[in-house]
């Protein structure tokens, strides 16, 4: 039953996978199995990936229960596409390891920069209220 | 000695009469008499609600107060809240929280003590579980239960009582505020405490109602298929002060739901079912409504919430397996509904009571037996736990004759149940039921679903099949869920909430009406319906005695937080830049208030379409008076005859949407209006141009400037480009820089501009034949001033501009020579010398 055409709705979504983008940066990828009104998700048998470069890793989660308003957006999986990717599986380890190299560097690079805004009497953007991601 | 007492009444000195001076000495959070032990005082009335504790040595010492202790008493029943007892400061101290600790004690002993009910909801769920398999057990465990309820009510239900009875008006109460509220007696408060989500107001206006003088009264089924209902229904609310509550309808929509036990987010646990036999059959574990009687009770013409939709006999929602062998009385009412539908909107009172008459229906009929024990026939959660706690597909040995639950779990539904499809276009609607009949068909033999998997792909129900953990969302939950997105969709003015939608599919209806090949494509589009717009004046919620007034402020009844003054400035040192700042300001006030009336003039079409006869002539003269206002807004309200300063027009214009808005509002001006603006424009167009450097929203003014050059004469024409060329320049200025129309061609809207209105010039000449052309030597002169300028420029400086239009080679034929008009060609159509060249030699040739 087509609900609600011309709208937009999750439940035609319902039991299938998903990957579904999360405020902090997170990527969950699971089966969806309920929602509601405010879009609260119920992920099954969900994993976490971690994207560093060409290379992810799983991590596996369990059950997700996901409040509405920090999903950024959501989307459908096809499971006929999901293998062909170019991106390279690697270890949980190792996945962890490079996420962590990542941070590293970035956080380098931020302090040069804030070190740099401050020779010059500029001030930091301070991106408290931001979204991690 | 007396210590410095904790005498509330020291800040209160019309009350110093009944001062109290208590020779206790101790401050006390609470002084007043002690319940049970002094003489003369018998029961403790302040505010704390009978919980204060007093000991003994206070008892003996309030004794010495005496009599000034019971009118203290009296007076401090006043004080609605502890926080007006003022704790004694430093010496006291102490003391008092040893005597706070005394009543601390006492409060710990009411919840954790043995005052305390024990309500355990792990219990209660190994209750529920127990329930699933022997049905006949639990009836003995429920009883105990109810008890349980019955008991924790007690203490705050006499709070309440005193709470409600200090409130003075309780008529139109504002659904958005909390109430504590709970009724007396034992049904109705374990429905209290048992209310979902899924009982409409009308549980909640019942449980209001034995509180209130007038009682609402008790209504059979039967009536409700009567059509007298709806007399009644309105009176009701033409009368507020008897209504318990304030109509439903409005609260989900506009205000917020009123507080439920359990909150609204819960998916249904149980289906909504009418109480009939059940209050017998049906066991009342705690946290299970048990019994619901008179759900439907609603009040007519509102929105059914989701929890009433669930009411509705085969509405989407209710996937009830029980056979419908109804009674006959309601059996042409039940055919009669299932088609109508129950709309999430306004229903005809004769449908709503069709609607409340059919709930009724299938129950009482039902095997006893499937009523036994089962509480809830469709026990979502329960259900949704076997399955998800690994019991697979299969569920559970259920040694119950009732087919009901356990085929649910499957998806199996022996009764088709039809979905709400009543928002839908009939055609869709249509559609769908056949689409539905053959998904029925092919799929009993799969899985059994009807229809609710969808269906989209083989593959894909196959997945659907080995996937143990699919449809742990309900098709009833599914439905409740857009049910509400629904709601959120109704609006008692589409086109003013949803009008980007509505003109959407405006659009895509006329384009497939214009297209009319063959089989239109059905484009489905949500219709929601209208439902008219209830208003409601919330007042406040007021105590009797209080010395001022609660702070309870809610949605519906939002409380002023800050008062906030505008102060004309008055300064005479403002900056320069203020100044600035301020027009810019009143600026971009003037186009909001103008944007509003386009937007309203806008408009006047589709009401004038939908309006009577009578008041068509009404609207046109509105429309009109908007028109006059908007323009005075552009131009600025000069109170001299004359326009004398394009100022006010100018400051519009530089501003960007400010250009948007001029472009809206051209095509309904008036032609001298339009032409007015135009002649503006023009005169100011390098000043414009700076400004628009950034924004370079100009060009949208093409378009409509070439519709209101369409219907000028040519006089205006001829003053147009004199303004646009800003020819015949003065004799001071030297002859080779003319920086007005050299910035006005090196703009793309200035060129696109100028060749626009030479074309019309053009138009004009041709048209007339000459006759009065030849009399205005103006435009000659001008056209030859103008052509010796665009001669001038060299062709690189001139920016592609919008094509112009063909007869401009024509026009400049008349006044130039072929070597400068074959330049005036390369500078016109950069791109296509080629092919212009041969038309330019052909006009050329036949010109000569």
């Amino acid at each position: 039953m087509n609900y609600m055409p011309g709208t937009a709705s999750l439940i035609q979504d319902i039991d299938k996978k998903h990957l579904v983008l999360l405020r902090d940066g997170r990527t969950l990828i699971g089966f969806l199995r309920s929602i509601d009104q405010f879009a609260n998700l119920v992920l099954h048998q969900t994993v976490e990936r971690i994207h560093v470069g060409k290379k992810y890793g799983d991590i596996p989660r369990g059950i997700f229960v996901v409040r509405g308003e920090n999903v950024v957006l959501l989307g459908e999986i096809d499971l006929e596409k999901e293998s062909d990717t170019l991106l390279q599986q690697v270890s949980i380890e190792e996945i962890l390891e490079e996420q962590r190299v990542e941070l590293q560097a970035k956080q380098e690079s931020e302090k040069l920069k804030v070190q740099a805004l401050k020779e010059r009497g500029l001030a930091v953007p301070r991106a408290d209220t931001l979204d991690e991601y | 000695m007396q210590k410095k007492a904790a005498c509330p009444f020291k800040r209160r000195p019309q009350w110093g009469a009944a001062c109290l001076k208590p020779s206790s000495g101790r401050s006390s959070p609470c002084a007043c008499a002690p319940h049970g032990r002094a003489e003369g005082v018998t029961s403790c009335a302040c505010a704390r609600g009978g919980a204060c504790a007093a000991g003994p040595e206070r008892a003996a010492r309030s004794l010495r107060a005496g009599g000034a202790a019971a009118a203290a008493a009296a007076a401090m029943f006043r004080y609605p809240s502890l926080e007006e007892c003022p704790l004694d400061e430093e010496e006291d101290g102490f003391q008092a929280l040893g005597e706070e600790d005394e009543d601390i004690d006492q409060f710990n002993d009411d919840t954790f003590g043995a005052g305390a009910v024990d309500d355990d909801w792990q219990e209660a769920h190994e209750r529920l579980a127990e329930l699933e398999e022997k049905p006949m057990g639990s009836r003995q465990q429920a009883a105990p239960s109810s008890e349980d309820a019955e008991l924790l009510g007690e203490p705050e239900d006499a709070l309440a009582e005193r709470l409600t009875r200090l409130v003075i008006e309780s008529e139109l109460e504002d659904p958005a505020i909390m109430r504590a509220v709970h009724t007396r007696g034992p049904g109705a408060q374990t429905m209290a405490l048992n209310t979902s989500i899924w009982d409409g107001p009308s549980v909640l206006q019942r449980i209001r109602t034995p509180l209130l003088t007038q009682e609402m009264p008790s209504v059979s089924v039967l009536d409700y298929a009567l059509p007298q209902r709806p007399p009644q229904a309105r009176e009701e609310e033409r009368d507020p002060s008897e209504r318990a509550l304030p109509r439903r309808s409005s609260s989900p929509i506009i205000g917020s739901p009123p507080v439920r036990a359990v909150p609204i987010g819960t998916p249904p646990k149980q289906a909504a079912m009418p109480n009939f036999n059940q209050q017998i059959l049906c066991p009342k574990p705690v946290h299970i409504r048990a019994t619901m009687q008179q759900r439907y009770s609603a009040p007519y013409g509102e929105r059914m919430s989701p929890n009433q939709l669930c009411n509705v006999p085969n509405s989407s929602l209710l996937g009830h397996p029980f056979p419908t062998s109804v009674s006959p009385v309601l059996t042409h009412l039940q055919r009669a509904q299932l088609l109508g539908g129950a709309q999430a909107g306004r229903i005809s009172p004769s449908q709503f009571a069709r609607v409340s008459g059919l709930v009724g229906s299938p129950l009482p009929s039902v095997n006893p037996k499937l009523l036994q024990g089962r509480v809830g026939q469709m026990m979502a959660p329960t259900g949704g736990f076997r399955a998800f706690f690994g019991a697979g597909p299969a569920p559970p040995s259920q040694p119950q004759p009732p087919p009901g639950p356990v085929p649910h779990l499957q998806g199996l539904r022996p009764q088709p149940f039809r979905p709400d499809t009543t928002h839908l276009h009939p055609q869709h609607r249509r559609l769908l039921h056949q689409r539905q009949q053959q998904n029925r068909n092919q799929h009993r033999g799969l899985n059994g679903s009807v229809g609710d998997r969808g269906g989209h792909r083989g593959s894909h129900q196959e997945q659907a099949r080995k996937d143990p953990y699919a449809n742990l969302m309900l098709q009833r939950e599914k439905d409740w869920v857009s049910k509400i997105q629904m709601m959120q969709l109704q609006s008692t003015d589409p086109y003013l909430d949803d009008y980007y939608y509505q003109n959407y599919f405006q659009k895509l209806e006329k384009l497939s009406a214009a297209e009319e090949d063959g089989p239109k494509k059905e484009r489905t589009k949500l219709i929601t319906p209208q439902v008219a717009k209830l208003e409601h004046t919330y007042k406040p919620v007021q105590f009797e005695g209080s010395l001022g007034k609660l702070t309870v402020s809610s949605v519906n009844n939002p409380r002023k937080m800050i008062d906030a003054v505008v102060t004309s400035r008055g300064e005479d040192d403002e900056t320069k830049e203020k100044q600035v700042r301020d027009k810019r300001r009143q600026t971009l006030v003037t186009i909001e208030k103008t944007y509003s009336l386009l937007l309203d003039v806008e408009d006047y079409e589709r009401r004038y379409l939908l309006s009577l006869e009578g008041e068509r002539p009404a609207l046109m003269g509105e429309r009109k008076q908007k028109i006059c206002n908007m323009y005075d807004n552009l131009r600025g309200k000069a109170p001299g005859q004359e326009r004398p300063s394009d100022d006010h027009f100018m400051q519009i214009m530089c501003i960007r949407k400010g250009k948007r808005l001029v472009a809206r509002i051209l095509p309904f001006l008036s032609p001298e209006q339009a032409a007015d603006v135009l002649l503006a424009t023009a005169r100011n167009l390098p000043f414009l141009i700076k400004k628009d450097a950034q924004d370079e929203v100009l060009p949208c003014l093409l378009r409509p400037f070439s519709h209101v050059l369409y219907h000028l004469p040519l006089g205006t024409v001829t003053s147009l480009v004199q303004q646009l060329t800003n020819l015949p320049q003065s004799a001071a200025a030297p002859a080779t820089t003319n920086l007005h129309l050299a910035t006005v061609l090196q703009n793309k809207f200035g060129l696109s501009l100028l060749y626009l209105v030479l074309s019309r010039g053009e138009e004009l000449q041709s048209m007339d034949g000459g006759t009065e052309l030849m009399q205005d030597n103006q435009w000659t002169e001008l056209m030859l001033l103008a052509t010796r300028e665009l001669l001038r420029v060299p062709p690189t400086a001139l920016p592609k501009p919008v094509p112009p239009p063909s007869n401009l080679l024509s026009l400049f034929s008349r006044y130039v020579d072929q070597q400068k008009l074959n330049l005036l060609q390369t500078k016109l159509h950069p791109d296509h010398r080629s092919r212009c060249r041969f038309c330019c030699w052909l006009l050329v040739s036949s010109s000569g």
